[in-house]
């Protein structure tokens, strides 16, 4: 009797400590959190607290001057330029194509040979780094289509992150048709439509919200990236664009808003240090954001789902 | 009984007229072709009697002459609108017995396609898109005023809507207007009802096909995509490695080391492995252990509120762009942070570098973790509960083992993403010029996709061609294998080792 009494004690003694470990444990866990936090803190606080004097003393004059020898002047609004016409290309040309594959591949392909390599290809693409895309457009569209893009131009740098975001967008895409309950298809073909009908008037529609989160935080990723744009030949410099009419300038050099960033800080940190963080500030506020507007369309999503 | 339903449901016999039935298709593609042949060869015959008798002199529209000159070599838009209005009058004349197949292009064109009554706002948006496109478009690059083409096409337009041509039967339409205006008879479908006769009608079901070969040209376009990738870096990295004053010391088989000075034509790949390593080593460091504690965390401790709070920061956290965490690495890592712990250091180093690509990782293993863990099912944790287990045996005995594939899977994603990061690397780890062989990680180097990112960077820094630029597609064909086999890897991990519950 009294031996269990013993090691029942030395049991309830080994929970206990069990516990301080779980103590411990849960700690760590918070610890984890907290340098997640403290990194995205760094960031804001880094970016801000070093483009204050710019902030404070010309924030728009910043956002709309061009480029400049002279740090008082100089601006991004030929990179802001450039990162709208990239993310206009960007969505006119991967959106259809991206969203057009993922129907196909959920809608059509069925389980053949083709569906299930593309599904593959697809997957892996998504995995390729960036730069490399970068290198694709380098010999795709700057080399071999020079004539039509005009060589290192927004049009080469817009299809190159097309090319890179168009796997985000199939995955993503495929994923909201996925969630679209089959019952909703069923009862279309129960009144009769035909299988475009069905995609187009009910497929379609209930997945919008899905597609919409994958496309928003697809063009976040292309504003915000800088390897294949720096690759295919975005111009870090100076450089005008006055005379030149619209088409033209989609064929001419350009830059884009992180490009100014990595060029920035490639400068003397004491001159241009804050014009970096200043870019900086700027394309967080475009990608939070995108951000935002994606993670409350997905939360009404989710609301939507759970009724 | 059942011979009589056969026989009630087979179609007139037509005689011999049937043997040469086409199917319906054809026909109406057919009459679609003669159709607009028709069409051009009255476009064609006006331009001719215009150009040689001198062309018509007519009415004047806001300064423009409705119909051109006819000077010789003034190519006027005046024939698109002869052998249009001739078409549409033809067509308008002839209407209840021959309005045709390709009035029904011509009700693609203006109508739109889905046979629906449209109201007035969705045929003018609809009119103009398309009058834009296909006529005035076209009309704009060689000459003429714009807004007036613009306005006849969607006049036009707006006609062929007045018109109920939407409403007409254009299948069986097209058949007639074969016989009666060309005498060609394509004859009937006969014989027993077919799954086609029972389809939906023409219209809708060409739409259907249509759309189906459209969606599947779109998924051709990802194919595409990555074969150009593959055939594009792996054929310009053949050449570099084929090329005449290229030689194996790339691989340092002579065991100088030289350093990656492409410029000067020393192409050192240990120089480039060692820093890819250091800082996908160091990046791991920071983004397994955070990105896997926030994962149980959030998996297996936090409340659903708290979980609503803290997935968005993460996912915030995931969306800053690399160049920004580059600025950080050198405003920040290190001359705040890395000073403080190391005493004397560079502002550019590997260290740092490694540092802003682990805090880039972090949301990846983060999200990645977290499904894992979530997708061990309930029971497991409610049969560990019952038989009293503590909340760290159950996290740390049941469900990370349960979830350690794709655990796994996440680190290796992690890894594959360090290797492939450009833009922090770029800018904090220095070097970008090129960079002597060293293990320290505190000093300055390189990656191989910082490598690329110098050697690719600017207009005027590397020729389109030579040794140095197809360095560029050799790195890009290494990094392509490593993070190929990463994934792959992942991939197969995941799918060999998963629990099946």
């Amino acid at each position: 009797m009294a031996a269990i009494t013993v090691e029942l004690r030395e049991q309830l003694r080994t929970r206990r400590s069990a516990d301080a470990r779980g103590q411990v444990f849960r700690g760590l866990l918070m610890l984890a959190l907290l340098v997640a936090f403290a990194a995205l803190i760094a960031v804001l606080y880094t970016a801000i607290t070093r483009a204050w004097p710019i902030l404070s003393d010309r924030p728009l004059d910043f956002l709309t001057s061009n480029t400049s020898q002279s740090p008082e002047k100089a601006g991004v609004f030929q990179g802001i330029k450039g990162s709208v016409l990239l993310a206009g290309i960007v969505a006119a040309v991967a959106f259809p194509i991206g969203i057009g594959g993922a129907i196909y591949l959920e809608e059509y392909a069925g389980d053949t040979f083709f569906s299930r390599f593309l599904q593959v290809v697809v997957r892996n693409l998504a995995g390729v780094p960036s730069i490399v895309y970068g290198l694709l457009g380098l010999a795709v569209f700057v080399q071999s289509l020079g004539g039509l893009t005009g060589g290192r131009s927004v049009i080469s740098g817009g299809l190159t992150l097309a090319c890179l975001v168009l796997p985000v967008v199939i995955i993503t895409t495929q994923e909201a048709i996925r969630a679209v309950p089959s019952e909703l298809r069923q009862a279309g073909y129960g009144i009769g439509a035909t299988h475009w009908e069905v995609i187009r008037s009910i497929v379609l529609p209930s997945a919008a919200p899905g597609i919409l989160t994958g496309t928003v935080l697809s063009i976040a990723r292309a504003v915000g990236e800088a390897a294949p744009i720096l690759v295919v030949g975005a111009v870090s410099g100076f450089f005008q664009t006055g005379t030149l009419s619209f088409l033209e300038q989609t064929q001419s050099f350009f830059t884009a808003l992180p490009m100014q960033i990595f060029a920035f800080t490639k400068q003397p940190t004491q001159t241009w240090g804050a014009h970096a963080a200043g870019a900086s500030v700027a394309i967080l506020l475009v990608v939070f954001a995108m951000n935002s507007v994606a993670i409350y369309m997905r939360a009404r999503l989710d609301k939507k789902l759970r009724k | 009984m059942s011979t009589s339903l056969e026989t009630e449901l087979k179609k007139p016999d037509l005689g011999p007229v049937a043997a040469m039935a086409l199917p319906a298709v054809g026909r109406r593609g057919i009459a679609a072709f003669l159709e607009i042949a028709l069409y051009l060869v009255v476009t064609m015959v006006v331009a001719i009697i215009e150009f040689y008798a001198g062309g018509f002199t007519g009415p004047t529209l806001f300064g423009n002459k409705l119909f051109t000159t006819g000077t010789p070599g003034d190519f006027g838009p005046s024939n698109w609108l002869i052998g249009l209005v001739l078409f549409v009058a033809w067509n308008a004349l002839t209407w209840r017995r021959s309005a045709t197949a390709a009035s029904r292009v011509l009700q693609l064109v203006f109508v739109g396609d889905d046979g629906r009554p449209a109201g007035f706002v969705r045929t003018m948006v609809r009119s103009v898109v398309r009058a834009g496109v296909l006529f005035a478009l076209p009309v704009w690059l060689f000459q003429g005023n714009q807004v007036l083409w613009l306005a006849l096409f969607v006049g036009t337009g707006l006609l062929l809507r007045v018109l109920p041509l939407h409403r007409a039967p254009w299948d069986l339409i097209a058949g007639t207007t074969m016989v009666e205006s060309f005498g060609i008879d394509l004859g009937e479908d006969t014989g027993p009802l077919t799954v086609a006769d029972l389809q939906v009608a023409g219209v809708r079901r060409s739409q259907n096909n249509r759309a189906a070969r459209m969606l599947k040209g779109a998924g051709f376009g990802a194919v595409l995509v990555s074969l150009l990738i593959v055939w594009v870096v792996f054929s310009e990295a053949w050449e570099f490695v084929t090329a005449e004053d290229f030689s194996w010391s790339l691989l340092n088989i002579d065991g100088k080391r030289r350093g990656w000075f492409p410029r000067r034509d020393l192409y050192d790949l240990p120089t480039l492995l060692v820093g890819t390593l250091w800082v996908t080593g160091i990046a791991m460091a920071v983004a397994g252990p955070v990105g896997l504690g926030v994962a149980i965390y959030l998996s297996e401790y936090a409340k659903p509120k708290v979980q609503r709070i803290i997935k968005p920061i993460i996912e915030t956290l995931a969306a800053i762009p690399s160049v920004v965490i580059g600025m950080v690495a050198i405003f920040f890592i290190s001359p705040t942070l890395l000073s403080k712990l190391f005493g004397e250091i560079g502002i550019f180093s590997i260290l740092a570098a490694g540092i802003g690509v682990g805090i880039l990782t972090i949301p990846l293993v983060a999200s990645i973790s977290e499904d894992a863990l979530r997708a061990v099912p309930m029971e497991l944790r409610q049969a560990a509960y019952g038989l009293g287990s503590r909340k760290i045996t159950v996290a740390l005995k049941v469900v990370f083992p349960a979830a350690l594939s794709g655990i796994s899977a996440a680190f290796i994603v992690g890894i594959s993403r360090a290797i492939g990061e450009t833009m922090v690397v770029a800018i904090a780890a220095g070097g970008s010029g090129g960079t002597l062989f060293q293990l320290n990680p505190t000093e300055p180097g390189q990656t191989i996709t910082a490598a690329m990112a110098s050697l690719g960077a600017g207009t005027d820094q590397v020729a389109g061609s030579g040794i140095a630029f197809q360095s560029l597609y050799f790195l890009g064909a290494l990094l392509f294998i490593l993070t190929l086999l990463l994934n792959v890897v992942s991939d197969a991990i995941v799918r060999r080792f998963r629990e099946v519950y």
